[in-house]
């Protein structure tokens, strides 16, 4: 009978194998890397009511605390950083940078995070410290260890984490029906800044792609580093396997997590930085661009347009060139400078997205307050002109398409009518804002 | 005529007379109406409102014009609110909903914590209990203080959940929910409504994300439970196993409500289906009116041939005498493709009067939400006068009740076709149903019998939820959702010697997708399981068909999928694959990539798939002697099987107009079976040439398939047949697993089976002397699905079923309608199915009547059940 089942159970597909190799034998104990893993590591085992886990501290003088220690973190960084901050967010010693390794990146409730990497500024320098599970039994030990840590540093900084780690050990906590997700006084997500400050440079704002182009020579190499996706195969590997060959791809992991540690705290010096004095920061035309727009995505736009000049003047690409102006001449309109938003609008005007978008702005500019709607007629005649002509080169995808035409349909018969009335009508109204 | 007012009761009679009157008058042979049965009306059996129900929710109801409820209602709320799992068995529009909502309203409303979760087969019948909810916590608004504010989530957005001070939220979660609810949704819906489907990918393996739910969760409510049989079912059973995983886990334990249609065992399918005790409420106290029951054979037209006029045609022109009657109609087809043509002809023969809406409407899964509210609100108030509707319309969504239902082609199953005749009824009047058969056996079987279909209990349910291919996949679930610990069951029994939890855990680990750690096993695979197991099926490893040339915006158009087993008859190369009745031509199966590739074509064939299949007995489970001498049994078998060609079939003549060969890899599937050995003797005595005995056989495996499915309540697609040799040691089952690598080819073993989907039948040109015939009918799924014991324990009937269907079809030498096609097999195949079920008979042919008794199973479930009411 018991053949039989196994015979049946050989045959199915829910069965077929999901990994190479041989699995391990003992089920109870750890895995057969654990007391070799730690050796190779010098990682101490640490234990709680919850149980042993493992424990790897290291301390690096590179990144250097020193960005912090000149009491450059002001409340106009802050409010530039993370706007809703609390005040502990302040002291940088309150600051503790997390970055996890995972058996997976799709979440849910069976993916687990077997190493949890944590720094913090010490001593001028970076102090890291690594809770590993030797096995999922570690689990609660680990998270109680991560709850003492946070309560001693409540300010979370991360990279990524706001989506992606703190949402997946808040679900490990709430697994372990014993142990209380810990309180945060404060979650800064440094990639949100990242984005705003790097994208129209770099495209991509990985870590990885951060730490070679702007974090500038950096003590330590990513050249042979375990790739992301190998990730949660080397702990499974680890966990099922008596092959030493897997001790070595965690240590791999171990080291590619204190990297991200030390890359998240560079990044973090890195940015306020640029946020502490982006008037007198020596940079490039896309990075100021870039500060340009965080600065005005965070309201802070007589700043941003000292930035936005900076920037054109440096000499943008032409794409980023005809974004910056757009967005400048925005600012200018608000700031009530006409003269500089229309000659801004007047360079960029043309088929493509801003081009058609100064266009408009141009055409509400005459009827609305130069009062020349016959200059507002022929701008908007233009406008929809090089629109369809935008349209016909496949240079606009159909739905903006429709909607500016919409828009611009409007004005024309607006304008067509506006031009019938007498001249002595239409100035005894009262002048329109710019902003209708 | 259509825009005239609803008719009055005794008008109604004279509609329905008038109709059937004229019906009959067309009717010369007298064999086209085979039955018109007549069904008094019933009065309703009332019960008090119970006296825990709170005040403000009497007045709700009050306000709904409820005051007391049905015998069927109150004993499922009565049940449930003393903690048990119920099911409540009721035909359509008897007020089932009540069942449930009244005891779940009502223990939200004493706690504000509590929490339920409704499992709703479809996401437009959640749709539709979420109209009614909301329509009653408006009115519980209305009724309570007005310092209290109630707010529920509308069906249109999550602008309501805003609203302050709610008293209770009800909301529908499903893949249609937009991301931004969903977080509100977990935290204050106190009844969330979804599916089977979100359940098992969206909701279980995120469970940390709904812990208000899980540790408030008090009721369950599972609608249309006889929905949930076979491979669904059998998912369901192992999704219900992890959603009281999960409950249990946040210390909750919840009571079931369920709601079924009328089948023959709905307790003991509830019982599988949430392995617990569960109480059945079926005393329907539900009134109905007088109605009649009438049974249409479509005239034949060539008695040769067995060929009858088009029944698409017939239930156009049936429809029609309705309709022109003004009785308000609503007409069933199979497919959406016969919906639409009879829409078709309905609306060409019924236009809308100058200046107002199409009288005759289709309703069928397509249509937006909109359409169909619209749809449900014309019939309600009489605007429309006739609907055509796919089986949408079958399940509980709220349309009140019509003059007539006319039903194009057999349901399926006896239990949907009482579902659809519900549709008709009125509380006063005279209503009528009309089934009119099409030219498939099972139609005919009941169109020529309508005294079985009137005496019979419905179908039984089956489902296998120890499947171990569906186990395993949803083992894997369950270990992503929380760690398996030994001291867990999973349902499973744990014997020694049987398929137990640690064993299987033990086998998961090997297969490297658990880890055990601390004595509990572990999810690990980085992939996340309930992504790749797909409840409809057994796996989810499906081809996809995709057209190349109708291009959407320059890529290609996936038209429809079919699942692994079928595809290789389906979606071979050179085959015509129908889709929609559009005929298209498979010009490339990518096997790997499980991707054919079609183009649309215009020919007069269709295609018919040569499949050779071969049956291994692994383990009989069960073997009895029978009359014969033969040996009725079941047990565990290996089915190897390879299309190696296919003939092109022209329509209408099912001449065989030409034949291609096809290289396609051999498929191997472990499943059950059931078989009857016909043993030597009984081969011997037979008066026929080898070729005859041999279409004779393969003739009767055409007939008793189409009966099992009829018995088990099972899709054709579910049963396979093969006829093969019976092993050479017949007492000695073969229990020595096959060696992978060297299939034994023993000449006994392979004895072939020409299979065709539909019309199977001999391949003519290879007579083979059968020494000692098996007659395989296996579940068509890995792993078995739970059909071969019943068939095994129902042997008697199932030949004296297929002895009344072959013998009362008036073709001369066989046809589809019972044993495959004349002229493709022997001339006397007929003749010879025949003889051999008179020597498989007890008392040779002329008893068949009271089969049921000497079955000695299935006798109280089956003949002391009363007739189903509407």
């Amino acid at each position: 009978m018991s053949s039989q089942i196994d015979y049946r159970l050989s045959r199915l597909a829910a069965l077929r194998p999901a990994f190479g190799g041989s699995p391990r034998t003992m089920s109870s104990e750890l895995p057969f890397g654990a007391a070799a893993l730690a050796e190779r590591l010098g990682a101490s085992i640490e234990s709680n009511q919850f149980g042993e886990h493992l424990r790897l501290r290291r301390w690096h003088d590179h990144p250097p605390s020193s960005a912090f220690d000149c009491g450059a973190l002001g409340n106009g960084v802050m409010a530039l950083l993370h706007p809703s901050a609390a005040p502990q967010c302040l002291d940088p010693s309150q600051w503790l940078f997390l970055d996890t390794e995972t058996t997976g990146l799709c979440g849910g409730s069976g993916t687990y995070a077997f190493l949890i990497g944590l720094a913090w500024w010490e001593a001028g320098g970076l102090q890291v410290e690594q809770l590993f599970i030797r096995d999922y039994s570690e689990e609660h030990a680990a998270l109680e260890a991560l709850a003492a840590r946070i309560a001693e540093r409540p300010v979370l900084v991360t990279f990524n984490g706001r989506t992606f780690d703190w949402p997946l050990l808040e679900t490990r906590y709430r697994m372990t029906r014993k142990i209380a997700a810990p309180q945060l006084a404060s979650h800064i997500d440094l990639l949100h800044p990242a984005r705003q400050i790097w994208r129209p440079k770099l495209g991509s704002v990985r870590l990885i792609e951060l730490e070679n182009q702007v974090l500038g020579q950096l003590p330590w190499q990513r050249g042979n580093d375990i790739p992301g996706m190998l990730i949660p195969q080397a702990y499974f590997q680890y966990l099922r396997s008596e092959a030493p060959s897997t001790i070595e791809a965690l240590v791999q992991v171990f080291r590619h997590n204190e990297m991200d540690l030390r890359g998240l705290a560079a990044l973090s010096s890195k940015i306020v930085e640029l946020l502490a004095q982006p008037e007198s920061i020596e940079s490039d035309a896309l990075e100021l661009f870039g500060l340009s727009r965080l600065l005005r995505r965070r309201g802070s736009g007589s700043r941003a347009r000292g930035i936005y000049e900076r920037a054109l003047g440096a000499g943008l690409p032409a794409e980023a060139d005809r974004t910056a102006r757009r967005e400048l001449a925005s600012l200018a309109k608000h700031d009530g400078d006409l003269t500089r938003a229309t000659s801004l609008w007047t360079e960029i005007l043309g088929g493509t997205r801003d081009g058609l978008d100064a266009y408009e702005q141009l055409a509400m500019y005459y009827e609305h307050y130069a009062r020349q709607p016959r200059r507002a007629q022929d701008l908007a005649r233009k406008a929809m002109e090089t629109l369809q002509q935008a349209q016909t080169a496949g240079h606009i995808e159909p739905a903006r398409y429709r909607r500016v035409h919409a828009r611009l349909e409007h004005r024309l018969a607006r304008l067509s009518r506006c031009d019938l009335r007498p001249a002595s009508r239409r100035a005894a109204r009262a002048p329109r804002t710019l902003l209708d | 005529m259509p825009g005239s007012l609803a008719v009055r009761p005794k008008e109604t009679l004279q509609a329905v007379r008038d109709a059937l009157d004229q019906l009959s008058a067309r009717d010369r042979t007298g064999e086209v109406i085979t039955r018109i049965e007549h069904i008094p009306a019933r009065a309703a059996e009332w019960a008090p409102m119970p006296a825990w129900v709170l005040p403000e929710l009497v007045a709700a109801y009050r306000a709904k014009g409820i005051t007391q409820l049905y015998a069927h209602q109150a004993a499922t709320a009565e049940g449930a609110h003393a903690g048990k799992n119920m099911v409540v068995v009721t035909p359509t529009a008897s007020g089932k909903t009540l069942c449930y909502n009244l005891p779940v309203l009502n223990a939200v409303l004493e706690n504000t914590d509590t929490r339920a979760l409704y499992l709703f087969p479809t996401k437009a019948l959640a749709q539709d209990q979420l109209a009614e909810l909301y329509d009653l916590s408006q009115r519980l608004e209305l009724s309570s203080e007005p310092s209290t504010d109630v707010a529920t989530g509308a069906p249109t957005g999550p602008a309501k959940i805003q609203r302050a001070g709610q008293r209770f939220g009800v909301f529908t979660y499903d893949g249609d929910t937009p991301s931004d609810a969903r977080r509100a949704i977990r935290e204050r819906g106190h009844i969330v409504l979804t599916n089977p489907d979100m359940l098992h990918t969206g909701i279980l393996p995120h469970h940390t994300k709904w812990t208000r739910l899980f540790e408030n969760l008090r009721f369950i409510v599972v609608d249309e439970l006889h929905t949930y049989r076979g491979v669904f079912g059998s998912h369901l059973a192992n999704v219900l196993r992890r959603l009281r995983r999960i409950a249990n886990f946040y210390g909750s334990d919840p009571v079931f409500i369920c709601s079924s249609a009328t089948i023959a065992n709905p307790g003991e399918l509830a019982a599988r289906l949430l392995e617990k005790p569960v109480e059945v409420a079926d005393r329907n106290g539900a009134p109905s009116a007088e109605k009649f029951f009438v049974f249409y054979n479509p005239p034949v037209v060539n008695r040769f041939l067995g060929i009858r006029r088009s029944y698409i045609n017939e239930t156009s022109r049936v429809a029609d005498e309705f309709l022109r009657r003004g009785m308000q109609t609503l007409v069933f087809a199979n497919s959406r493709l016969h919906t639409e043509v009879l829409l078709t002809y309905l609306q060409r023969a019924h236009p809308p009067a100058p200046g107002s809406k199409e009288p005759v409407r289709g309703y069928r899964g397509g249509y937006l939400p909109s359409e169909r509210r619209e749809i449900e609100r014309g019939l309600r108030d009489g605007a429309i006068r006739g609907v055509v509707s796919t089986s949408a319309l079958e399940l509980g969504i709220d349309v009140g009740s019509l003059d007539a239902v006319v039903m194009a082609g057999y349901p399926g199953t006896i239990a949907s076709t009482w579902q659809r005749a519900g549709r008709a009824g009125r509380r006063s009047g005279t209503s009528c149903a009309v089934l009119v058969a099409s030219s498939a056996p099972l139609d005919q079987y009941i169109v020529r019998h309508p005294e079985y279909f009137l005496s019979r209990a419905p179908e039984h349910a089956y489902i296998q939820p120890d499947n171990l291919e569906i186990l395993l996949n949803h083992l894997k679930c369950a270990a992503f959702e929380l760690p398996i610990s030994p001291d867990e069951s999973f349902g499973l029994p744990g014997g020694s010697g049987e398929i137990n939890l640690p064993q299987l855990c033990a086998h998961l680990e090997q297969a490297g997708y658990l880890h055990r750690s601390g004595g509990n096993w572990h999810w690990t695979q980085e992939a996340y399981p309930a992504d790749t197991v797909s409840l409809r099926s057994v796996t989810s490893d499906n081809f996809i068909i995709i057209d190349q040339t109708a291009s959407v915006e320059g890529g290609a158009e996936v038209i429809g999928e079919v699942d692994f087993s079928s595809a290789l008859t389906t979606v071979h190369p050179k085959a015509i694959y129908l889709h929609q009745g559009q005929q298209y031509h498979v010009d490339r199966l990518d096997f790997d990539q499980r991707k054919a590739y079609v183009r649309p074509v215009a020919v007069d064939h269709y295609t018919d798939a040569i499949r050779y299949t071969q049956v291994r007995i692994l383990e009989t489970a069960a073997e009895d002697a029978a009359p014969g001498p033969a040996l009725r049994s079941h047990g565990d078998v290996v089915v190897r099987s390879q299309v190696v060609g296919f003939k092109k079939i022209k329509f209408f003549t099912n001449e065989n107009i030409g034949a291609g060969k096809l290289e396609l890899p051999e498929n191997e599937m472990h499943t059950t079976s059931y078989w009857i050995t016909l043993e030597r003797p009984l081969v011997a005595s037979l008066p026929f040439t080898i070729s005859e005995r041999q279409s004779g056989m393969f003739g009767l495996l055409h007939a008793l398939e189409s009966m099992a499915t009829l018995l088990l309540m099972c899709d054709r697609r579910d049963l396979g047949t093969a006829i093969g040799e019976r092993p050479p040691a017949p007492s000695a089952p073969a229990v020595v697993p096959p060696e992978p690598e060297a299939p034994e080819r023993a000449s006994v073993e392979l004895q072939v089976e020409v299979q065709a989907e539909g019309t199977s039948s001999p391949s003519p040109d290879a007579p083979q002397e059968f020494y000692e015939p098996n007659l395989y009918l296996y579940d068509a799924y890995p792993g078995g699905i739970g059909f071969s014991a019943p068939l095994h324990e129902r042997h008697a009937l199932l030949l004296a079923r297929t002895s009344e269907l072959i013998r009362s079809c008036p073709c001369e030498k066989g046809c589809p309608s019972c044993v495959g096609p004349a002229g493709d097999s022997s001339e006397r195949a007929k003749e010879a199915a025949l003889a051999i079920l008179d020597k498989l008979s007890p008392q040779g042919s002329a008893s068949e009547r009271n089969w049921d008794s000497e079955t000695g199973i299935g006798q109280t479930e089956i003949e002391q059940t009363e007739r189903i009411p509407f």
